[in-house]
């Protein structure tokens, strides 16, 4: 007896089409309309299957009933999900590689200009470094660091190749992609070697017309300072300090201020984000434009960017073979720097006060103030002096064309314009006072020699690409799929920039930006001017081919030939390639017969082998000149030519290859998922810059040399659950890498030194290792340093260094390796909660094993400002054990050691965030489908032992990492929000 | 696909595309990049001074007490430490050597640069005269130290030579560029290598080692070449206006314009200038202050002291630049009550220059003065009665030029002719007349008197095994793993 049955079937957002509803156990099915209701005639005792692609599938028995509602949830871990694997997409379930999608609302709803920072602590395996700077990019590495040169990941925008996201509109995307291992990122041939971020921005939802604003307001403050001595603090150590090295003592007689220069040049900035977004889909176009309006407002006085983001996406399905589409995106951004320097304001001495007035402030006693300046000053003064915007349009169009029942060809041709420019001018300086000392007077100086400066620069870039791809899909009958894809690309990447200044001799330019441009100054007045270019180009035929037998075993191959004119002709082709191997284990009988608790297990294995080009500066193999120097001749100036660099025209792209082993797992009725991989990752041939012996020449050189490798253990976990109606989901990720220089050099043992020595890149340690003394206590008495090994020149309250080669006294091989700037342990992790229309959101990520050192605290040209820790020197026997004398000359304590090592290990409460999300009856009257208010913490509590800014080590620098030289704070930002659909 | 992946550098030139210019010698824009290479930070300014100067007895760090740090305070008390200042030192000098050695290669294996030969002649000896320079000043401050005599390539990790090894190629550098150098250059090129300044370093470096003969008979060449004499007045010497006079033999070029106001300069009188906190006294870090011993070694009356120290005023006592300004006040508007005097800018550069920084200074090297105490010094050596009456007439005509215009019976001429009499007053005159002018140093280790002059001089902590020579570079023993040996007493 057959019943007709209607309903509704919903997502939190409202009512959804195109969602399948079948019989099961027959092939009968339909299809719900644009306004999510469905009809469909079947028995009274049917069951009916209610699925869409990324939602848990449903089933609902009839029971007679004739009007079934349902309500769909997202799968965050669907295995009919689709993901980016380079030139087209693949269903996770055929996946045989590392790839993680990460949804674009979990970048949206953070508080972050840039898309990628709030990643941080979401994906194992991903490294991501925040600066709490305007719109700053943060560092982002991919399984540790794979060259000793470039370590950046490559990033893929809607398939334009790119080397950041900072021009998207995080509220814009739709999923993120990261390809993690080689087998995923081989087809990009010789650009994919530090894995991939691959980015799909939004479409237009199917047959619906929606708008979508969300909104979020903040403010961003520093919580962590660095403890320096205040005033009174700072007398009594520089005086111990003149004491010790037999100085006069230091007249404070008229220093009677005590300033936090830290509170001084920090502010409590605003950082807000807008998005709103138009989507309609018709019967054979779609279309979505997308508006978005960032600022961010630095901690530093006055640092803030703007950037506004407007893309427009279409489709149109001209008959059902025949597609065609594009995007196109528009950015502009706006940026004013900051002048305040935090090393400044950590040296400049508590003593001085700030100001007069608002043009006259206080220099720095005689004693700093050759070197180090007024730190508001500085700020004040250059406040507003200089307009940096950049525009920035790229688009693509593509023409998708189906053929032969199973063949799909695909054009894409993509254009990307960059332009950016920026005007300034330098203020007149302000007057300061010169505090009298030793019983001079207080003087008030001016600098009346003073001369306007206005400078004005501008750059361009353009890059061109075009995608072709032809793809065959079959399935055949007894579970054959097959799916084999061939393609070509190319791409040109070039610029160009250009700037000069001019000095006027006679007049001050006013504080007008529309002055600012160099025609304001006389002709003969120019102060230098200059230009440049870049171009390099790209291509290669890749192919990739894909089997599956009844979804239980599962074959990937991808082959790439590919070519750089950043080498030499005979040097620049290479053939790549990867393999992967699945087996779901599940799916076979047995399993299923004995194994029940075990939902879903999949056991991958797969081989990559690629090039890495990014490293090298283009053209390297050839002998470039610099013409940047000058010989002089009593008035007359000459151009001299010198080398730019050693050539090396051997130079070829170095060949990373790596493995990966991983384990796929669904348990306990899906409520627990679990992934894990191992990957060893080598890299042969590494493209190296390394400082040769200044006998030969100090120039830079660039070389393929040597091999290393990176392994490592790659954890995720997830549970899904409920207790009553409060729906929660807990999941962690967890990730070690080792990385290990195997050898740098056949026949020559090279090394590769870094920030001066302090990092040390060698066979059979890491990369970029610190490299020095170890601390093992202070000379405390005479004749406890008669039987201690110590420097010729060692003397009580210095700093004891362990005696490494036991030869009874310190010297250079006594340093040894003392930690790593790189974390090998990182974690993260979440817990999210719903409750009725409440959401809670709480997430943790944390490092371990690393070590910073605090580079700040061994300036020693000028007695600068002390931080705390040198409240509690050495003055006698038995007074530390850990802080030498104060005495800046004495030369061993400043000697790179453990002493300026901390432990870079810390956790932070990433975010914290409360949401609530409307009732339908609420939102009827508003005319809305959804409505989420919400506030958020971010970054609000960190836990380490690092005394700087922020624990996060400054890894920028791949053989010169971990220093801390006063880095930008990354603040806590208090949020507000809402999301709000129509 | 081959034509699209073939690009080019741009707006850069390579080694094959590089236009050469024509007319001139091929070579001038090599030999440009090694003249550069002169005004280097510390290759004449910051290191160099510290280590030629600040070391000696005649100068102390000046500054504030703990300005400059471990790095400084240990190169003025001892011991120098391996740090920073010192590689830097090493690097551009070897920076120098290697700008030269792609001259000599360019010269002597680029088929391609059309030249005669009377041109290569020149550019070798242009470059060789630089090479020999640099190693000079190097083997004098670290001793032994690789020889590099042309371009390496990256696996050429090269060991020290010998001290004796390194000074005959020295010597044998500095023979070709005198015997192939110009005597003099149009004005367009004042303060390229000469035929003088190339006999007058070879002298000094015969003299370094005692080969007296030698000194004396090259230092007669350039006193016989026509090109110098002693007619500048010793006040007039130093400053913008004395610049490649005739008492210049070789003088490192410094210029400036309101506009580019250090880029074609030298910070070598920057690091010296006064460091005031009045607007007209900011002119520099105020290192390389005069020494109490130098200021008591002075003659009576001897006018170079007050050209040489710039004392500053104090209450009751105004003290006056050459320039006839007002000396600054001690210690309210300087912490310091002397500074190098030699180096003053001329306010009227300051300001036509618009700049303090006095950058535009050029820093004499060798001034004729020392190429004729040389000749004394070298002649009373050889001793006999002709000698020493060359001698004492080359220390006569240097007094004579110190004295004129001061009151009579000052600076009186030497009448000495005992050898070891005649020796000290030549080494009086040598530390005298060229003071504040970095012979100091390495004067006082030559002459094996360092140890007592150093203690005389309160750095007690000298000593002469290990401090003659700088400790070689940390950062450069650890690139060449380990091949290069440490000086003595530096572990």
């Amino acid at each position: 007896q057959n019943v007709t049955v209607k309903g509704v079937v919903k997502d939190n957002a409202g009512p959804m089409p195109f969602v399948t509803i079948m019989l099961k156990g027959t092939n009968k099915a339909v299809q719900t309309e644009s306004n999510g209701n469905f009809t469909i005639s079947a028995p009274g005792n049917a069951i009916l299957v209610f699925s869409y692609q990324g939602y848990l599938t449903k089933e609902e028995p009839v029971n007679n009933r004739s009007t079934i509602n349902v309500t769909l949830t997202q799968d965050v871990q669907s295995l009919e999900q689709v993901v980016v694997v380079g030139y087209g997409t693949q269903q996770k379930r055929d996946i045989t590689g590392a790839i993680t999608s990460v949804k674009g609302d979990e970048v949206a709803k953070m508080p972050a200009v840039n898309p990628i920072a709030s990643l941080q602590g979401k994906v194992a395996g991903l490294t991501v470094v925040n600066s709490g700077g305007a719109g700053a990019n943060p560092v982002v590495r991919i399984r540790g660091i794979a060259s000793t040169n470039f370590a950046d990941p490559l990033y893929v925008v809607d398939g334009l190749i790119q080397d950041n996201i900072a021009f998207l509109n995080p509220a814009d995307i739709e999923s993120i992609d990261l390809l993690r291992d080689a087998s995923s990122s081989a087809i990009y041939g010789l650009r994919g070697a530090n894995g991939v971020i691959a980015i799909t921005t939004k479409r237009a939802a199917k047959g619906q017309t929606r708008v979508n604003f969300t909104s979020n307001i903040g403010l961003q403050k520093v919580i962590d300072k660095v403890d320096v001595t205040n005033a009174d603090e700072f007398k009594k150590l520089f005086s111990t300090q003149l004491t010790n090295i037999n100085a006069s003592p230091f007249d404070f007689s008229n220093y009677n201020a005590n300033t936090d220069w830290q509170d001084q040049i920090l502010q409590t900035g605003v950082i807000n984000s807008n998005s709103l977004s138009f989507s309609n889909t018709g019967e054979r176009t779609s279309t979505l434009i997308n508006f978005g309006y960032n600022k961010q407002e630095g901690v530093v006085k006055y640092e803030d960017y703007q950037k506004y983001v407007l893309r427009l996406n279409e489709e149109i399905r001209v008959n059902d073979n025949l597609k065609v589409g594009g995007n196109i995106t528009g950015f502009y951004s706006k940026y004013n720097p900051t002048s305040g320097s935090l090393t400044n304001a950590l040296w400049a001495a508590p003593i001085v006060p700030i100001r007069e007035n608002e043009s006259t402030y206080y220099a720095m006693p005689s004693f700093q103030r050759a070197q180090v300046g007024n730190p508001m000053a500085s700020i004040e003064r250059n406040n507003r002096t200089s307009i940096n915007k950049s525009l920035r349009f790229n688009g693509s169009a593509f023409v998708e064309l189906k053929f032969l029942k199973d063949f799909t060809a695909r054009s894409t041709v993509y254009a990307d314009f960059g332009f950016s420019n920026s005007r300034s001018f330098s203020r007149p300086p302000f007057s300061f006072i010169n505090i009298g000392e030793n019983g001079g007077a207080t003087t008030t100086v001016i600098d009346n020699q003073f001369r306007s400066t206005v400078s004005q620069s501008q750059s361009e870039s353009h890059r061109y690409q075009q995608d072709h791809t032809v793809t065959y899909d079959k399935s055949l009958d007894g579970g054959h799929r097959f799916s084999a894809m061939i393609g070509f690309t190319s791409l040109r990447f070039a610029g160009s920039n250009l700037s000069g200044s001019r000095t006027d001799s006679t007049l001050v330019v006013p504080n007008d930006p529309d002055l600012w441009y160099l025609g304001i100054v006389n002709v003969n007045n120019v102060l230098g001017n200059s230009g440049g270019g870049g171009e390099e180009t790209n291509a290669g035929l890749f192919s990739r081919v894909s089997y599956s037998y009844k979804d239980k075993y599962l074959f990937n191959g991808t082959i790439r030939r590919d070519g750089s004119s950043r080498f030499a002709p005979q040097n620049r082709w290479g053939t790549f390639g990867s393999v992967g191997l699945g087996w779901v284990a599940s799916e076979e009988g047995f399993f299923k017969d004995n194994i029940k608790a075990i939902d879903y297990l999949k056991i991958r294995a797969s081989w990559g082998r690629l090039g890495n080009a990014n490293g090298a500066p283009a053209n390297l193999y050839q002998q470039g000149l610099s013409t940047g120097s000058q010989a002089v001749f009593g008035e007359f100036v000459y151009t001299a030519i010198d080398n730019a660099y050693r050539p090396d025209p051997n130079l070829r792209y170095e060949v990373v290859q790596g493995i990966d082993v991983g384990f796929e797992m669904k348990a306990l009725k899906n409520r627990l998922s679990a992934d894990v991989t191992f990957y060893n990752k080598t890299t042969d041939g590494n493209i190296t810059s390394f400082p040769l012996p200044a006998t030969q020449g100090g120039y830079t050189y660039y070389t393929n040399l040597g091999k290393l490798t990176n392994k490592g253990i790659e954890l995720s976990l997830g549970y899904s659950d409920n207790i009553g109606q409060v729906n929660y989901n807990l999941s962690g990720n967890f990730s070690y890498n080792k990385n290990k220089v195997v050898s740098l050099g056949q026949n020559t043992e090279f090394q590769i030194t870094g920030n001066g020595g302090v990092n040390l890149t060698n066979s059979g340690q890491s990369i970029g290792y610190f490299y020095g003394y170890r601390q093992i206590g202070i000379y405390q008495t005479a004749k406890e340093m008669l039987n201690m090994a110590q420097f010729p020149n060692s003397q009580l309250g210095d700093i004891a260094y362990e005696d490494i080669n036991g030869d009874g006294v310190i010297s250079p091989l006594d340093r040894t390796y003392l930690g790593t700037p790189f974390a090998p342990y990182q974690y993260g992790m979440s817990l999210s909660l719903d409750y009725k229309g409440f959401d809670l959101l709480v997430e943790g990520q944390g490092v371990a094993g690393n070590k910073i050192y605090t580079q700040r605290r061994t300036s020693n040209f000028a007695t600068l400002n002390y931080e705390a820790n040198r409240l509690r020197a050495w003055t006698g026997p038995g007074t530390s054990n850990v802080e030498p004398i104060l005495d800046n000359t004495r030369g061993n304590n400043f000697l790179f050691s453990s002493h300026y090592l901390e432990s870079g290990s810390y956790f932070r409460l990433r975010t914290v965030q409360l949401g609530y999300s409307f009732t339908s009856d609420l939102l009827k009257k508003i005319n809305a489908r959804n409505l989420r208010l919400f506030i958020s913490g971010q970054n609000i509590k960190t836990w380490s032992r690092v005394t700087g800014y922020t624990p996060e080590a400054q890894i920028g620098s791949i053989t010169g990492g971990g220093a801390d030289n006063g880095v930008y704070p990354v603040p806590a930002i208090y949020s507000f929000g809402l999301n709000v659909t129509f | 696909c081959q034509k699209f992946l073939d690009t080019q550098r741009q707006g850069a030139y390579t080694s094959d595309n590089y236009p050469y210019p024509q007319g001139g010698t091929p070579y001038d824009t090599f030999l440009f990049a090694a003249y550069d290479a002169l005004r280097a930070y510390n290759y004449v300014s910051d290191g160099f001074m510290v280590v030629t100067s600040i070391r000696s007895d005649d100068a102390d760090k000046g500054s504030t007490p703990t300005d400059g740090g471990a790095d400084v305070i240990g190169m003025d008390n001892f011991p120098a430490l391996t740090n920073g200042r010192v590689n830097s030192l090493w690097s551009e000098y070897y920076a120098m050597i290697s700008r030269c050695n792609r001259i000599i290669d360019q010269v002597q294996n680029n088929t391609e640069i059309i030249a005669t030969d009377a041109m290569k002649l020149q550019a070798e000896a242009e470059a060789r005269f630089l090479r020999g320079y640099s190693y000079f000043f190097l083997v004098r401050a670290f001793g032994r130290v690789p020889k590099i005599d042309r371009p390496l390539e990256t696996n050429n990790n090269t060991p020290q030579s010998s001290v004796a090894e390194i000074y005959a190629f020295i010597e044998s550098d500095l023979q070709f560029a005198a015997a192939n150098l110009p005597l003099s250059w149009d004005k367009k090129f004042i303060g390229r290598s000469t035929k003088g300044a190339a006999n007058g370093i070879l002298a000094k470096v015969y003299l370094y080692q005692k080969k007296w003969s030698q000194a004396m008979a090259t230092a007669n060449l350039v006193m016989t070449s026509g090109q110098y004499d002693l007619s500048v007045n010793y006040s007039d010497i130093f400053g913008e206006k004395g610049e490649n006079s005739k008492e210049s033999v070789f003088e490192i070029q410094g210029t400036a314009s309101a506009q580019v106001q250090t880029a074609n300069g030298i910070q070598y009188a920057s690091i010296q200038g006064t460091r005031g906190n009045t607007t007209e006294w900011n002119r520099g870090w105020g290192w390389n202050m005069p020494s109490a011993q130098l200021e008591a070694a002075y003659e009576p009356n001897d006018p170079r002291r007050e050209r040489t120290i710039l004392y500053c005023s104090s209450a009751g006592n105004d003290r006056f630049t050459v320039y006839g300004q007002k000396a600054p006040f001690f210690p309210t508007e300087v912490p310091n009550p002397k500074y190098n005097h030699k180096v003053l800018a001329n306010p009227a550069y300051i300001a036509m220059y618009n700049t303090r920084g006095s950058w535009w200074m050029n820093v004499r090297i060798l001034r004729y003065a020392d190429v004729v105490l040389m000749y004394a010094e070298a002649a009373n050596e050889l001793g006999g009665t002709a000698n020493t009456t060359l001698a004492l007439d080359a220390l006569n005509s240097i007094r004579e030029r110190a004295r004129r215009g001061a009151p009579s019976g000052t600076l009186p001429d030497v009448v000495f002719t005992s050898q070891e009499q005649l020796r000290d007053a030549i080494r009086h005159e040598r530390r005298i007349e060229l003071a504040m002018e970095h012979e100091r140093f390495f004067d006082i280790v030559r002459w094996e008197i360092d140890a007592e002059v150093m203690q005389a001089a309160g750095k007690t902590a000298y000593n002469p095994n290990r401090d003659r020579l700088l400790p070689i570079p940390q950062q450069q023993r650890d690139l060449s793993k380990g091949l290069l040996d440490q000086n003595p007493f530096y572990n």
